[in-house]
């Protein structure tokens, strides 16, 4: 099997320097229940769903992979390293991503790794090999924000159920264009998602969601997130910049900016409410949820989920009733 | 004059009669904040089992005149804390980095620091789920650290007075508290946040980064140390930063500015961290266990910051140490000498944990508490931030797994050690995913891992788990 994957975990860590390299960058997204189950195996029940999933993933894939890069971020997926390194030949690389505003960390730590990437691929990152790949990124992040125009219209001409179908492609490294989406408009009531990432698999919540409602903009590592970054230097200072300010994390401190964009932007969707998706243990969402509530002022679904999907129908019904609730 | 009993552990209704051989001026010489005044804190352990440290009946403490000392001076700590307010010391809670802010906080004079996470113990010791359910209110989940009953404390301010400056680490360590401190913060506390970087362990480059399988023309990369070397020495001028952010706020708060203080504090921290590093030693490698696992757990905590009085904490374990020489000069202890040495890894929210596996006939040998910044020794010939900043790099949270049970695992290789514990928590990011790893590198010995429950949670089913992996020790004796 050839290699061809830089798997990733984070949305801090440049697409446009993995694509460097030569081979795709794969954002490390899996929930397949099965791939749970065998990451269970290496980690305690209480460890996150989607980590133990990408551990499954990767242990069943590992000859695909050149190398994986993650962040610091979340500390669950940081130690996730930790067992890869314990279990597997895949080389490893980990940013420190700061939670504090310290950007000269970040810039550094992305010095550091395309320096270690060019050493993998020995391939020097010129400055035209970066235009070119920031322009090929930037170039699918337009078309992405284009179709999210659409999605965010009032009426909504396009569901998030569809339009994540182009994220995913995007996530999985393979830039496309032609994507046929039939412009379905909708009057159900707007909501925003947010929370924990929506795991390649776990598309069906999505479906779920929007029978009765139209998600109109979303916050979640797995759909749209990336279109937060926008490069405006096409050189590597650029790149630096562009993934350092994007809507940060939750995770950063304090996170009063992250509240602040995402409020302003449910404001300017005019959504009627809000839907929380949390992964089981995932403390990064599950500490602000409450939080949540008070600043946005708004109706909060509180999905939980271990990706198992058992609970398909009680979900229906609690969504139904969320929908009835901001008609 | 107070004779020293034969040694063993004991109840608070033997605690209780043995205080009365006390004589008054004892009790009065041992004050904090060397006030004679106000300051007095030797009482029986009973005294604070009245006042809400319900668990207390049912635990066992050494019964040294050193040890009463300890756990009078410990249990004491809200009311000096308070205490520390009213006679306008202010009073600094450090968050999250477990054992480096302190040492800066100490070289302004009149300024208390405290872990207000150390708190973690009091629903424990209380056997109440207040803070617990009141962390819950306030959004922590259910299952998360038990750190979260900091949260609660900050809430009702009855536990520990407002502070008068809050330093919050968060980073590469766990989640659970960097969503406890985001939390407090919400609750109207300003916190200066500090970023805590991670470390990228060069121990063994070539299982950190392997290259076989790779295709051809990636197989000629070197690999060596200077991958990791060239990013961890940045890490120390992160961190310096960071501490001179934590100089210039004390400075601006205070009015003082000496950097003479910051040596002395040093100096301190280091006198402690190795008066404690040698009653460790000598409770270890003794052929009977001078000193009790509770006891011992409670003074390598004190490493973080004194229990809010660095310097009366330090005459503590002067005499802590004295008495513990003298134990394995004449081959006395607290425990039987066929007890099984262990290593505890994760320290337990509930101390009777501690109790119980000693009663099971084990002896704790070894520990790995995530304290280990706090352990060790600051440099004094190089500039105090740096010094600072290299004690720090070698925290147990920032780095791999494989590196923070490196030196368990050597004393295993040894034959030091016959087992190993582990005391998780659940929902607690670095258990959760530390947990196997750590099974698997130190499975030459038997390793038995357990959550502690929450207050009156500790089921037969746990006992008896314990005392089956009590047995399957000694069956291998």
């Amino acid at each position: 099997m050839v290699k061809n994957l830089i798997g990733y975990t984070c949305s801090y860590i440049p697409v446009e320097l993995l694509a460097a390299t030569g081979f795709r960058p794969y954002r490390l997204l899996h929930g397949e229940i099965r791939f749970v189950n065998e990451g269970e195996k290496l980690v305690r029940v209480d460890a996150c769903p989607l980590v133990k999933a990408n551990l499954g993933y990767l242990l069943a894939n590992k000859d695909k992979f050149v190398c994986i890069v993650g962040t610091s971020g979340c500390d669950m997926t940081r130690r996730m390293f930790d067992v890869l390194t314990s279990l597997t030949d895949i080389p490893t690389y980990l940013l420190n991503n700061p939670r504090t505003d310290k950007p000269q960390i970040f810039y550094d730590e992305i010095d550091w790794l395309v320096r270690e990437l060019e050493i993998l691929s020995q391939r020097k990152f010129t400055d035209e090999l970066l235009d070119n790949e920031i322009e090929r990124w930037e170039t699918a992040r337009n078309y992405c924000r284009r179709l999210n125009q659409k999605r965010a219209a009032n009426p909504s001409l396009i569901s998030t159920a569809d339009f994540a179908q182009v994220c995913i492609s995007y996530h999985r490294g393979k830039i496309g264009f032609g994507f046929n989406i039939a412009e379905k408009i909708s009057l159900q009531p707007r909501v925003y998602l947010l929370g924990s990432p929506i795991p390649y698999e776990a598309q069906s919540v999505i479906e779920l969601i929007e029978q009765n409602l139209r998600i109109v903009g979303d916050f979640n590592c797995g759909i749209s997130r990336f279109l937060n970054i926008k490069i405006k230097e096409k050189d590597l200072t650029g790149i630096k910049e562009a993934y350092y300010y994007q809507t940060p994390c939750i995770y950063k401190r304090p996170n009063n900016q992250f509240y602040q964009q995402i409020e302003s932007e449910i404001k300017e969707l005019g959504c009627k409410g809000i839907i929380a998706w949390t992964l089981d243990y995932c403390d990064n969402y599950e500490f602000e949820l409450k939080r949540s509530e008070r600043i946005f002022g708004l109706p909060i679904l509180r999905l939980r989920s271990d990706l198992s999907l058992q609970n398909t129908s009680q979900l229906k019904t609690r969504i139904d009733a969320f929908a009835e609730m901001i008609q | 004059m107070f004779q020293a009993p034969k040694p063993k552990k004991i109840g608070l209704n033997e605690w209780s009669e043995q205080f009365k051989l006390i004589p008054d001026q004892l009790i009065k010489k041992y004050c904090y904040y060397h006030n004679s005044e106000w300051g007095i804190y030797l009482s029986p352990p009973a005294t604070f089992m009245v006042y809400g440290a319900r668990e207390l009946k049912r635990l066992k403490f050494d019964n040294s005149l050193a040890c009463l000392r300890l756990w009078g001076f410990v249990f004491n700590e809200s009311e000096r804390l308070f205490r520390a307010k009213q006679i306008g010391k202010k009073l600094i809670a450090t968050m999250g980095d477990l054992g480096t802010v302190p040492v800066i906080v100490m070289a302004f004079p009149d300024c208390v620091p405290f872990y207000p996470e150390c708190i973690w113990w009091t629903p424990f010791f209380k056997e109440s789920t207040v803070l617990l359910d009141t962390a819950a209110e306030l959004g922590a989940p259910e299952a998360t650290c038990f750190s979260k009953a900091a949260l609660a404390a900050f809430y009702k301010r009855a536990y520990f007075p407002k502070p008068d400056l809050i330093f919050a680490s968060t980073g590469a360590s766990c989640d659970d508290y960097s969503c406890v401190m985001q939390l407090v913060a919400d609750l109207g506390y300003e916190p200066v946040w500090l970023e805590i970087p991670l470390r990228k362990d060069s121990t063994n480059p070539e299982d950190l980064c392997r290259q076989k399988d790779l295709p051809k023309r990636f197989k000629n990369r070197e690999i060596t140390d200077s991958k990791f070397e060239i990013q961890n020495s940045k890490l120390e001028d992160y961190l310096i930063n960071e501490y001179q952010l934590v100089w210039k706020t004390l400075v601006n708060i205070t009015g003082s500015e000496d950097k003479n203080l910051l040596l002395k504090s040093i100096k301190k921290a280091n006198h402690l961290r190795q008066l404690v590093a040698r009653i460790k030693e000598l409770t270890y490698t003794a052929a009977i266990a001078p000193l009790p696992a509770l006891e011992l757990m409670t003074i390598e905590f004190g490493n973080l910051y004194g229990y809010a009085d660095f310097d009366e904490w330090i005459a503590i374990l002067e005499m802590v140490y004295e008495m513990v020489k003298k134990r394995v000069e004449k081959g006395v202890g607290v425990l039987l000498e066929s007890a099984i040495p262990i290593a505890w890894i994760t320290p337990s929210a509930d101390p009777l944990l501690l109790n119980f596996v000693e009663d099971l006939g084990l002896r704790i040998v070894a520990t790995e508490y995530v304290i280990n910044q706090a352990l060790v020794p600051i440099e004094e010939d190089v500039e105090p931030f740096r010094a600072l900043a290299r004690s720090f790099l070698k925290a147990s949270l920032i780095g791999s797994t494989q590196e923070r049970v490196k030196r368990i695992n050597t004393d295993i290789k040894s034959g030091k050690i016959k087992g190993v514990l582990i005391t998780n928590m659940l929902g607690a990011s670095h258990c959760a995913m530390e947990t196997r790893i750590i099974e698997k590198l130190l499975s030459d010995v038997p390793v038995l891992t357990i959550d502690v429950p929450t207050p009156f949670g500790i089921t037969e089913q746990l006992k008896t788990r314990l005392i089956a992996f009590a047995e399957t020790l000694r069956s291998q004796k």
